[in-house]
């Protein structure tokens, strides 16, 4: 059950604040101070989500992409096999808000995607992988660790 | 992709990590914030006055689902926040709120209603409580802006 299930209208423009937000601490702090913000809202304002992935059990977020990507009305797919989970975004409506503003995305823009999922991931079975595929465009995975058994002759 | 929803719960920790870094890293960004919404305000406020103001507020009503009133008169306008969703969100967050996280509304807001040419008397009540109370009016040197804790009980939590 999501900790977090908005309704009613959206206030699309929050997305140039975010656009300003990470370029802000990007550019005075760098990656590290980026990895810090999002590292927090990872794992502790979505605190039920990385519990969840902590004891293995990814449905918060999938629950929580599903709900908010439609909301935004993404054009987005999303599989859920055993192994891994993979959210295919076609037109990331952050971005394409970002467009309608007349806004350019700052080199930072797509870390809340990147660093928020390696966040989730720390100290979980998992590890993500996100692919920037395009302007607004990606492929997030979050897939099942495999084990490192190299040269133990298992 | 942070949702727009819950970007003021990304927001509240931004301000957590710029106020650890001490000095004014936090005053610094209101203002940068401060200079990122004249694109949507400044022209507005500048060339329809208060009228303006109560159409950019009237709009921010509906899209982030605000409980507030807002009213035109001839010579100021008063808003009234009885249920600030912001603060109502970075509260209602495991996390926890920025015992400040208030203060970057009227941070952002007098710096753009100065260029503009108006002042403020911004009433944040109590930074514990989402509500607030804006009065804005043509710049008058005997009337600068000026920010208020009506609500708070002990000096200690100004």
């Amino acid at each position: 059950m999501l900790r977090y299930r908005e309704r009613g209208e959206l206030h699309k423009d929050f997305h140039g604040s975010m656009n300003a937000a990470v370029e802000y601490v990007g550019s005075r702090y760098g990656r590290d101070g980026l990895r810090a913000v999002f590292k927090a809202t990872a794992q502790r304002v979505y605190r039920s989500i990385y519990e969840g992935l902590k004891a293995g059990d990814w449905s918060g977020l999938v629950e929580h992409w599903r709900y908010f990507m439609d909301r935004e009305g993404a054009d987005y797919a999303l599989s859920v096999t055993d192994e891994a989970v993979v959210m295919t975004v076609k037109t990331c409506p952050a971005v394409a808000r970002l467009h309608k503003l007349g806004l350019t995305p700052s080199g930072f823009f797509c870390d809340q995607t990147v660093l928020l999922n390696e966040a989730w991931c720390e100290g979980t079975p998992f590890e993500a992988v996100t692919e920037i595929t395009g302007d607004g465009s990606c492929v997030q995975i979050i897939k099942r660790k495999t084990l490192n058994v190299q040269g133990r002759g298992i | 992709m942070i949702p727009s929803d819950q970007f003021v719960r990304f927001y509240n920790e931004v301000f957590k990590f710029l106020d650890a870094q001490g000095g004014d890293a936090l005053e610094e960004y209101y203002r940068v914030v401060s200079g990122q919404q004249e694109m949507h305000c400044l022209e507005l406020f500048k060339t329809q006055g208060l009228a303006g103001m109560k159409a950019y507020w009237d709009r921010i009503a509906v899209e982030e689902n605000c409980d507030m009133t807002c009213t035109l008169y001839d010579d100021r306008l008063e808003i009234n926040m009885n249920r600030c969703p912001s603060l109502s969100k970075a509260m209602d967050n495991d996390a926890g709120a920025f015992p400040r996280y208030c203060d970057h509304c009227p941070g952002w807001v007098i710096p753009l209603l100065e260029k503009a040419g108006y002042q403020c008397e911004y009433d944040m009540v109590d930074r514990a409580v989402p509500q607030c109370r804006m009065t804005i009016y043509p710049a008058d040197p005997g009337r600068p802006s000026r920010v208020l804790l009506s609500g708070c009980r002990h000096e200690a939590e100004r």
